[in-house]
């Protein structure tokens, strides 16, 4: 099952070396040799990672060099781009190191490290699966040789420039990685956007109409309704996630043509001309190829392959003093580590929650709504609980916590065999953070 | 001697039954003019389609430039003929529907890409400066003769056939088209096989080889 589940991650590494070894032709034994120890130190720096530090560190780690990696990827678009005019900067020593041995083999070794421990990512219970992480490194070697092989038989026009390698191994990456719920990098990305968005309007908004917006119609506020709708932050996170490789490609299709004004002859001259332009058309394979790529990555975020424990609301109600208890053995374990949902109704109102043990053993209650996003609700996946809106990933550790996108905690006290909840209190807490964030109100999932 | 562009051995082409060009020996040296000669149907424009990469002969040696023709696939002789070879054709086979400059410089397109000053600056060598923006149907038969000329020469090829050229064309047109075709030749250093029925047409040449019923029956020296 955990090598089924690794199949986009070690197909991803093989085209990564395949890629690889394109763009250093020259170099194939130092590409070679430097991917697969890049690899084997980052399954056992993950391991180690994990055999030290509490989960959420681990997976920190390889996700801020996932996001430094994407940075630096668009800090590289843009200098290629601005490049492609002809224009010198001050990096063109850092282009030309690419292109040596040291930065061919440093290159190769640094996504190595990143691939292998994405794939450690993947594993369940990576810090102690002996048997998983040895399958793993031996499929990792036998891909490597395969794409060796297979990179012999592509035609020699298809060339691949250092930008394409970039484009290729970043999207090959965040690919890989965009299926690991807590590695993912697109989810975070659109809500930071709709989060920006949303701050920006509403603080213009307040410095700018409000108080007294005589001037703005009521359907000027519908347009301006949208800026603060889901989409805005899945289409402002699409944009900053394709626009690297689509900058690439642009500086690749930009690239001057070599001069030719001293070649004699027409036909030669326009030989080499014509040979220069099929060339650099070759060369964009590799980036349109990624933006298809960085499309899969941002389409598994979207919509994960993950199962989530989702239970259906259970129904309680209040005894006369207006407590609801919910008992701790029963129908439902609470301290089984899932979160447990419940719906409380009373006078017309409702309000959903859910029961959970943390990690630490501590039994929390919290609403199934968080104080910013539309009450979507949570489901659970790999050791954290997802807010259906916004797919903010919360450590199960700071469930109970208030704040942010954690689900708002409700005051219960916890007896011998069960929680007591008030259920005036909650029914106000529901309300009062509903009517906050509810543009469009539902009764649930 | 300059070193043979052309060298056949046994060379022939049958279609079905019929032998069109039986086998035949032939070594053309890089640079020559070789007229051929010959009544109709008997085997001219075969050996002329065969030299140029045009049709696939049915037995014997065939090595043109260095290239074993034979060996070649349809890519092969495709690049072949694109970059080796220029052709002028009698019914001209110009586009009706481009101006003299465009048909020059499709050419351009299907061996490289276009450049549309030297297509120009072909066609004002053939002295055609004057109808750049003319069509094929607004020229003269010996113009257009002439847009095939430098339609032919455009890509620099080592090897210019033509097959009865002048065929249509009065005298004064073909005597234009053949000091014309001779000034290239001086100038780009190409090798010229010209295909023709017209003995006045041929001692422009430095060889005539005679072809009667697909074999090689003469052969004789017109220039020194």
């Amino acid at each position: 099952m955990a090598a089924v589940k690794l199949i986009p991650q070690l197909l991803s590494w093989a085209v990564i070396v395949l890629v690889l070894l394109r763009g250093f032709p020259a170099r194939r034994p130092i590409v070679t040799a430097a991917c697969l120890s890049g690899f084997l130190v980052g399954v056992a720096g993950a391991v180690v990672l994990f055999r030290s530090f509490p989960e959420t560190i681990p997976f920190g780690v390889v996700k801020s060099a996932l996001g430094t990696g994407f940075l630096l990827f668009w800090g590289i678009s843009v200098v290629a781009l601005y490049r492609s005019t002809g224009r010198r900067v001050a990096t063109s020593g850092g282009a030309r190191f690419v292109t040596t041995s040291s930065g061919a083999g440093a290159g190769a070794l640094l996504a190595g490290i990143i691939a292998g421990a994405v794939c450690a990512c993947r594993l369940p219970g990576p810090d102690g699966n002996l048997p998983a992480l040895l399958t793993l490194v031996l499929g990792a070697g036998i891909l490597t040789l395969f794409a060796l092989a297979v990179e012999k038989m592509l035609p020699a026009s298809l060339t691949v420039s250092p930008s394409g390698v970039l484009t290729a191994v970043v999207a090959l990456l965040l690919f890989s990685s965009s299926s690991i719920l807590r590695l993912d990098l697109f989810s975070p990305l659109s809500m930071k956007v709709m989060k920006g968005v949303h701050d920006f309007v509403h603080q213009f908004m307040e410095s700018v109409l409000i108080p007294d917006h005589l001037f703005v119609r009521s359907e000027v506020w519908g347009y301006i309704g949208l800026l603060f709708g889901k989409e805005v932050g899945f289409w402002g996170g699409m944009v900053i996630w394709f626009t690297p490789a689509i900058l690439i490609a642009l500086a690749i299709s930009f690239e001057r043509l070599p001069s030719v004004a001293h070649i004699r002859q027409g036909a030669q001259r326009r030989k080499l001309v014509a040979a220069a332009i099929k060339a650099r058309r070759y060369r964009l394979v590799i980036p349109v190829l990624s933006v298809a790529i960085f499309a899969a990555g941002a389409y598994q975020s979207r919509f994960p392959s993950v199962e989530y424990w989702d239970p259906k609301p259970v129904p309680v109600s209040a005894n006369q003093e207006g407590e609801i208890f919910i008992p701790k053995k029963g129908e439902i374990d609470l301290e089984d580590g899932k979160l447990h949902k419940y719906l409380f109704k009373q006078g017309g109102q409702e309000a959903r929650f859910f029961v959970l043990m943390t990690p630490g053993g501590q039994l929390t209650v919290v609403l199934d709504a968080c104080s910013i996003c539309k009450p979507d609700g949570y489901g659970q996946a790999e050791g954290t609980v997802i807010c259906y809106y916004c797919v903010t990933l919360i450590p199960l550790e700071t469930v109970g916590k208030p704040g942010g996108c954690n689900p708002v905690p409700i005051p219960f006290a916890e007896r011998a065999d069960g929680v007591a909840i008030d259920g005036k209190t909650l029914i106000n807490s529901w309300s009062s953070t509903v009517s906050a964030t509810a543009r469009v109100k539902e009764g649930g999932k | 001697m300059a070193p043979a562009i052309i060298e056949t051995g046994g060379l022939s082409k049958s279609y079905g039954d019929i032998c069109a060009l039986k086998p035949l020996d032939l070594q053309v040296p890089e640079g020559e003019w070789l007229s051929v000669m010959g009544h109709s149907g008997s085997g001219k424009s075969t050996l002329m389609n065969l030299v140029g990469g045009l049709d696939r002969p049915s037995a014997g040696s065939l090595r043109v430039g260095g290239e074993d023709l034979l060996m070649l696939s349809e890519d092969g002789l495709a690049r072949f003929r694109r970059e080796f070879v220029g052709i002028i054709f009698q019914q001209h086979h110009l586009v009706p529907y481009l101006t003299a400059v465009e048909n020059v410089m499709l050419a351009q397109y299907f061996h490289s890409v276009p450049d549309e000053a030297e297509a120009r600056s072909a066609l004002e060598r053939v002295g055609l400066g004057h109808r750049l923006k003319n069509r094929p149907g607004e020229l003269s038969g010996g113009e257009q003769q002439r847009v095939c000329i430098a339609r032919a020469i455009i890509n620099s090829p080592k090897l210019l056939l033509g097959d009865e050229p002048t065929g249509n064309l009065d005298h004064k047109s073909t005597v234009m088209v053949m000091e014309l075709l001779r000034e290239l030749r001086a100038e780009e250093r190409f090798t010229v096989i010209m295909v023709t029925h017209n003995q006045e047409v041929a001692t422009w040449g430095d060889r005539t080889i005679y072809l009667d019923d697909g074999v090689l029956v003469r052969e004789e020296r017109t220039r020194s």
